[in-house]
C-alpha cells in the first residue's frame, strides 16, 4: 500500500503543476487588471506602472509564472495585493469560520440523509419512501437563495428564534447561537438529493445476490442492513464524502455573506472581484491539495471497508 | 497640604497629554458598511470604508462644520484658517500644540505631540511612488520643488529628509506650503482625510504593514489592525478637548434639533463603535429593525415597505407609518456625484467632433428614456444631471438644463439628415455605408442587466445595433485606457465640494486620468485653464456655463442621475446629521438609553 501512496504522491506533482498553469493562463487572459483597482481615481501612467512593477506585474510572464512556482513550494504566497496584508494570515482567519460551519453542516447532513436513506430504503416502496421521496423531490427545486432569504425573514426576523446574523469568537457561542440557522438552512439545501442519493446506493445493494443469501442464512434484517448492505453501500458514500471535504476550505458562500460569517467564502468573492491574484492563488493551490490528500485518503478508505479492494 | 494637592493635580491635569475622556464607555454605536474596508494606511486606500474608519482616526488640518450648509471649513487640528498670501500661493496653518498620538508602543510609552513636521511627513508619502498614493491626483505638481523631489527619488523612496519649499515646517507648530500656483481649492485638498497626520516612526516601525497599524490623532483607535467582518472602535482617551459647538441651520428641523441636543458635549461621545460589514441588502435590513444597527441607508428592496413616495412626484417621502409610529426617523441626502455615459471621443464611429458623429451620439441620447430608468431602477430616487457640476457644489447652475430629453423620433430625424440610413436588414448604416454598430462596456451584476435592458430599447427605437461588452470593472478601465471601448457609464462622487473636481473630467489633457472621454476641445480646455485663476464667484460662473454648453453641444456625455438616499434612524440615536462630505458622523453622534 505504501508503493501505491508513494505513487500516487508523486502524481500529484504534474497535476499541480498543470493546475498551477492553467491558474496562471486563466488569470493572464481573462483576469482583470489589478493596478486600477488600486489606483483609485489616480489613473495617471506612472502610478500605473509604479503598481505593475510593485506587484511584480511588470516581469515578463514566465518569470511570473517562476515566481508563483516558488510560492507553491514555499507556501508562501505574499501579501494580498489589495490590503496588503500577508495571504496566509488573511486564510488563518478565514478558515476557521467556514470549518465550523462546513463541518457542523457535514456532520449533521452525512448522519441525518446515511439515517433517513437508510429507513426509507428498508421500508421501500411504503407510503413513508414515497413521501420522502416527494419532499426530497419538492426541496430540490427549490433555489438556495429562497431558503436563505425566507429562513432568514420568518425563523430570525419575525419569529425570533435565531439572530439575524453575527458571529463571535467563541466556538461554543458559535455552535449554539450563530450556526443553527446557517446550518438548518444549509441542511433544506443538501439533505434532500444526499437522501435520494443515499437510498439509492442501499437500494441498489440489496437486490444484490449476496444480501439475499444473507436472508436465507437466517440473519435478522438489522444485521443485513448494518453488516452487508450499509458496508458495502459505503463505497459510493465515501467517494462523494471525500468529494466534499476539500471545498470545506472555501466556505458556504451565501450563508457566509447572509448571516455574517467571515469565512472563507466572503474572502473568495472579495479576491475575485478586486482581482486579488495571490489570495486567488493560494485558495486555489489548497483546495486542489485538499482534493488530491482526499482523493488518496478515499482509496485508502475504500481499502479499509472493502478488503477486496487492492491499493496497486 | 490640601491646597497644594489641588495645585499639583491641576498642575498634572494642565500638562498631561491626556484629556479626561468623555466618552461613555458603556455606550456601542452599531452601524454597517456593505463592503471590507481594504485598509487603514491613509496614503493607501481611496475606498469609501477604510477612509470611513480612518476619518475617525486621523486628524486633517482642517475639516468641515457639521451643521453648515452649504458646507463650509474649519479649522480642525490648526489654531485658525490659515493666512493664504503671495497671490493665494503660501499658505501658513499653525498647528494647535497638546494634540497628541494615541499611544502606541512605538512610542516607548512617552507621550506623542503632533507637530508640523508630521504633516509634511504625511503630505510628502502622497507623492512618494514607492507607495502609489490614489490621492497623488490631488497634489501633483502642487509644492514648489515637489516635482524635484519626486524625480530625485527616481522611482524609489522619497528622501523625506530633504527639505523642498514647497512644504516645510517652519517651526514646531508652523507649516507652511507653497503652492507653484494659485490654487482656489487647495484648503478643500488639506480637508480630504487622506491628508491626515501619520507619526513617521510608526509609518516606519510598521513599514511591513502600514495598513495594519492606524495610529493618529482622531477620536477613535481601531481595536484591532485586522480586517474583519466586524470592526471595532473605541474612544480615543488621548483625544484633546473637543466640545459640540456647530450652530444650527435654522432651516432645517434636524439641525436645529441635532445642535439643541448636543450642545456642549464632549466629543466622541460614544465609546464604542461597531461596523458590522453586511453585503447583502435583507440582513442590513432585518439586522437594522432587529435593533442590531442604529441607523443605516435604506437598501433599494426595502424602498417601498420604508417610504410612502408621491406617485406624482417620486422625491416627496416620509417614512412609512409603521416605522415612524416606532418613533424611527427619515433623513434624506442628494449625493455629490455625477453619472454619465461616455463616448469614446478617438473612436471613428462614436467619437469625433464632425457634425454627423455629433448627431448619432445626440440621437443615442436622445433615445435614451432617463425619467423612465430613474422611475423603475432608482425606483423615482433619484434626479437627471443637467449641468456637469452637481447641485451643492460650488460651481452648480440650478437653471442649466443640459439633458437632451427623451424624443425618439427626433432622434431618428437627426440620424435620417445625417445621412445614417436604414439598410435592408431594417438597422441602420454609417453615413459611407459601412455597416453601424455600437458596442457598450457593463459590468456583469444584476442591475447591469437591467441597465442594459433600457439601452438596448433605446438602440432598437433608433435602429442602431448595440452589443455589450461584460468585464469587471478594472477590465474595463483598462481597455478604456487604451482607447478600445466604445460608451460605459461612470460616476464620480465630489473629492471636495468645489465645481472643479466635475469640471476637469473633461478637460482635454486630462484624458486617459479623469477625462475618461477623452474630449478634447480647444474652447473648453481654455476656459477650464482660466476658471481655475477665478475663486467661486459669478466670474468663473460665466465660464463653467459656457462650457456646460460646450459639452452639451458635443455630447461626450450623456448626463445620468444623481442618487437620493434615504437614512432611516432609531429613535434612540441622537445628534446625526448627514453630511455630504463627513464621511462619518460617529463622533458627533449619542445614544438615549
Amino acid at each position: 500500500m505504501w508503493a501505491y501512496v508513494l505513487r500516487r504522491v508523486l502524481q500529484m506533482i504534474p497535476t499541480l503543476f498543470g493546475v498551477m498553469l492553467l491558474l496562471f493562463i486563466l488569470f493572464n487572459w481573462v483576469g482583470g487588471d489589478p493596478a486600477y483597482i488600486l489606483a483609485g481615481k489616480s489613473l495617471s501612467d506612472e502610478t500605473l506602472a509604479n503598481i505593475r512593477a510593485q506587484l511584480g506585474l511588470d516581469q515578463s510572464l514566465p518569470v511570473q509564472f517562476l515566481i508563483f512556482v516558488r510560492q507553491v513550494l514555499t507556501f508562501d504566497f505574499g501579501t494580498s495585493w489589495t490590503t496588503q496584508q500577508p495571504v496566509s494570515a488573511t486564510i488563518l482567519s478565514r478558515i476557521g469560520p467556514s470549518l465550523t460551519l462546513m463541518s457542523a453542516w457535514l456532520v449533521t447532513s452525512t448522519a441525518l440523509a446515511l439515517g433517513i436513506a437508510g429507513l426509507v430504503a428498508y421500508f421501500r416502496a411504503s407510503l413513508l419512501d414515497r413521501v420522502v421521496t416527494l419532499v426530497s423531490t419538492v426541496m430540490m427545486s427549490v433555489s438556495v437563495l429562497v431558503y436563505i432569504i425566507a429562513g432568514q425573514y420568518f425563523l430570525a426576523y419575525k419569529l425570533q428564534w435565531f439572530p439575524v446574523l453575527g458571529w463571535s469568537d467563541n466556538l461554543w457561542v458559535n455552535l449554539t447561537t450563530y450556526v443553527p440557522l446557517p446550518l438548518i438552512l444549509g441542511l433544506a439545501v443538501s439533505l434532500a438529493p444526499d437522501v435520494r442519493f443515499y437510498r439509492s446506493c442501499f437500494l441498489e445493494e440489496m437486490n444484490h445476490d449476496y444480501v439475499r443469501t444473507a436472508r436465507a442464512k437466517g440473519l435478522s434484517e438489522r444485521a443485513v442492513m448494518v453488516r452487508h448492505v450499509m458496508r458495502n453501500a459505503m463505497i459510493p458514500i465515501v467517494t462523494q464524502l471525500m468529494m466534499y471535504l476539500p471545498f470545506m476550505i472555501v466556505g458556504a458562500l451565501l450563508l457566509e455573506r447572509f448571516f455574517g460569517i467571515p469565512g472563507m467564502g466572503r474572502e473568495v468573492l472579495l479576491a475575485v472581484e478586486r482581482s486579488d491574484f495571490p489570495m486567488i492563488k493560494a485558495i486555489t493551490i489548497y483546495i486542489v491539495i485538499a482534493i488530491m490528500v482526499f482523493n488518496l485518503l478515499a482509496d485508502i478508505v475504500y481499502q479499509m471497508i472493502d478488503p477486496r479492494v487492492q491499493l496497486k | 497640604m490640601k491646597d497644594f494637592r489641588v495645585i499639583v493635580s491641576a498642575l498634572c491635569l494642565a500638562i498631561s497629554p491626556l484629556s479626561a475622556l468623555a466618552a461613555d464607555m458603556t455606550k456601542t454605536l452599531n452601524v454597517a458598511f456593505v463592503t471590507f474596508p481594504t485598509g487603514y494606511d491613509p496614503a493607501k486606500v481611496s475606498d469609501a470604508y477604510s477612509i470611513g474608519i480612518n476619518s475617525n482616526i486621523f486628524d486633517p488640518l482642517v475639516t468641515y462644520d457639521y451643521l453648515a450648509r452649504p458646507v463650509s471649513l474649519i479649522p480642525n487640528t490648526i489654531e485658525a484658517m490659515p493666512d493664504i498670501t503671495n497671490d493665494g500661493t503660501t499658505y501658513t496653518l499653525k498647528i494647535q500644540p497638546g494634540i497628541f498620538f494615541s499611544a502606541d508602543p512605538i512610542f516607548g510609552g512617552e507621550p506623542r505631540e503632533l507637530i508640523a513636521a508630521d504633516y509634511v511627513y504625511s503630505i510628502k508619502r502622497h507623492l512618494d511612488p514607492t507607495i502609489n498614493s490614489p490621492w497623488s491626483y490631488l497634489v501633483d505638481g502642487k509644492f514648489v520643488g515637489a516635482e524635484e523631489m519626486v524625480a530625485a527619488a527616481n522611482g524609489g523612496a522619497l528622501d523625506y529628509d530633504a527639505e523642498i519649499e514647497g512644504l516645510k515646517a517652519i517651526d514646531r507648530y508652523t507649516l507652511e506650503i507653497n503652492l507653484t500656483a494659485t490654487n482656489y481649492n487647495f484648503m478643500y485638498v488639506l480637508a480630504t482625510d487622506a491628508f491626515g497626520a501619520v507619526a513617521r516612526e510608526v509609518i516606519e516601525g510598521y513599514a511591513d504593514n502600514t495598513n495594519a497599524h492606524p495610529v493618529g490623532t482622531g477620536p477613535y483607535i481601531l481595536k484591532e489592525g485586522e480586517i474583519t467582518s466586524v470592526i471595532e472602535l473605541v474612544a480615543n482617551p488621548d483625544y484633546r478637548q473637543m466640545t459640540f459647538d456647530f450652530a444650527a441651520d435654522p432651516t432645517d428641523p434636524v439641525s436645529v434639533q441635532v445642535a439643541a441636543d448636543m450642545a456642549g458635549k464632549q466629543i466622541p461621545v460614544i465609546g464604542n463603535v461597531r461596523i458590522s460589514v453586511i453585503e447583502e441588502e435583507q440582513p442590513v435590513w432585518l439586522s437594522f429593525l432587529d435593533g442590531q444597527l442604529d441607523y443605516t441607508g435604506i437598501p433599494q428592496p426595502a424602498l417601498r415597505d420604508a417610504l410612502v413616495i408621491n406617485p406624482d412626484d417620486p422625491l416627496d417621502v416620509r417614512l412609512a407609518d409603521t416605522y415612524a409610529d416606532q418613533g424611527m426617523t427619515l433623513q434624506r441626502q442628494q449625493a455629490l456625484e455625477v453619472t454619465y455615459t461616455f463616448f469614446n471621443m478617438a473612436d471613428p464611429v462614436v467619437g469625433g467632433y464632425e457634425p454627423a458623429q455629433i448627431a448619432l451620439r445626440r440621437a443615442i441620447a436622445l433615445s435614451f428614456p432617463i425619467n423612465e430608468t430613474i422611475a423603475r431602477i432608482r425606483r423615482g430616487q433619484a434626479v437627471p444631471v443637467q449641468y456637469v457640476v452637481p447641485e451643492g457644489v460650488a460651481g452648480n447652475n440650478p437653471n442649466f438644463q443640459g439633458q437632451t430629453g427623451y424624443d425618439p423620433a427626433q432622434a431618428n430625424a437627426l440620424l435620417d439628415a445625417a445621412g445614417y440610413m436604414i439598410g435592408p436588414d431594417g438597422m441602420r448604416t454609417q453615413p459611407d455605408g459601412a455597416p453601424l454598430s455600437v458596442e457598450m462596456a457593463t459590468g456583469t451584476s444584476a442591475i447591469d442587466r437591467e441597465w442594459n435592458e433600457f439601452w438596448q430599447q433605446a438602440f432598437d427605437s433608433i435602429k442602431v445595433t448595440l452589443t455589450f461588452q461584460e468585464g469587471q470593472w478594472s477590465e474595463l478601465a483598462k481597455a478604456n485606457r487604451e482607447g478600445t471601448l466604445q460608451m460605459w457609464a461612470l460616476a464620480w462622487g465630489a473629492d471636495y465640494p468645489d465645481g472643479d473636481n466635475f469640471m476637469q473630467l473633461l478637460y482635454g489633457p486630462n484624458t486617459g486620468d479623469a477625462n475618461s472621454a477623452g474630449f478634447d476641445q480647444p474652447e473648453y480646455n481654455r476656459m477650464y485653464e482660466e476658471s481655475l485663476l477665478l475663486p467661486d464667484g459669478p466670474e468663473r460662473q460665466v465660464l463653467y456655463d459656457a462650457m456646460n454648453e460646450i459639452v452639451v453641444g458635443y455630447q461626450p456625455w450623456i448626463f445620468g442621475d444623481i442618487r437620493v438616499g434615504s437614512t432611516i434612524v432609531h429613535p434612540n440615536v441622537m445628534g446625526l446629521k448627514l453630511h455630504p462630505i463627513l464621511n462619518t458622523a460617529w463622533r458627533y453622534v449619542d445614544l438615549t438609553e
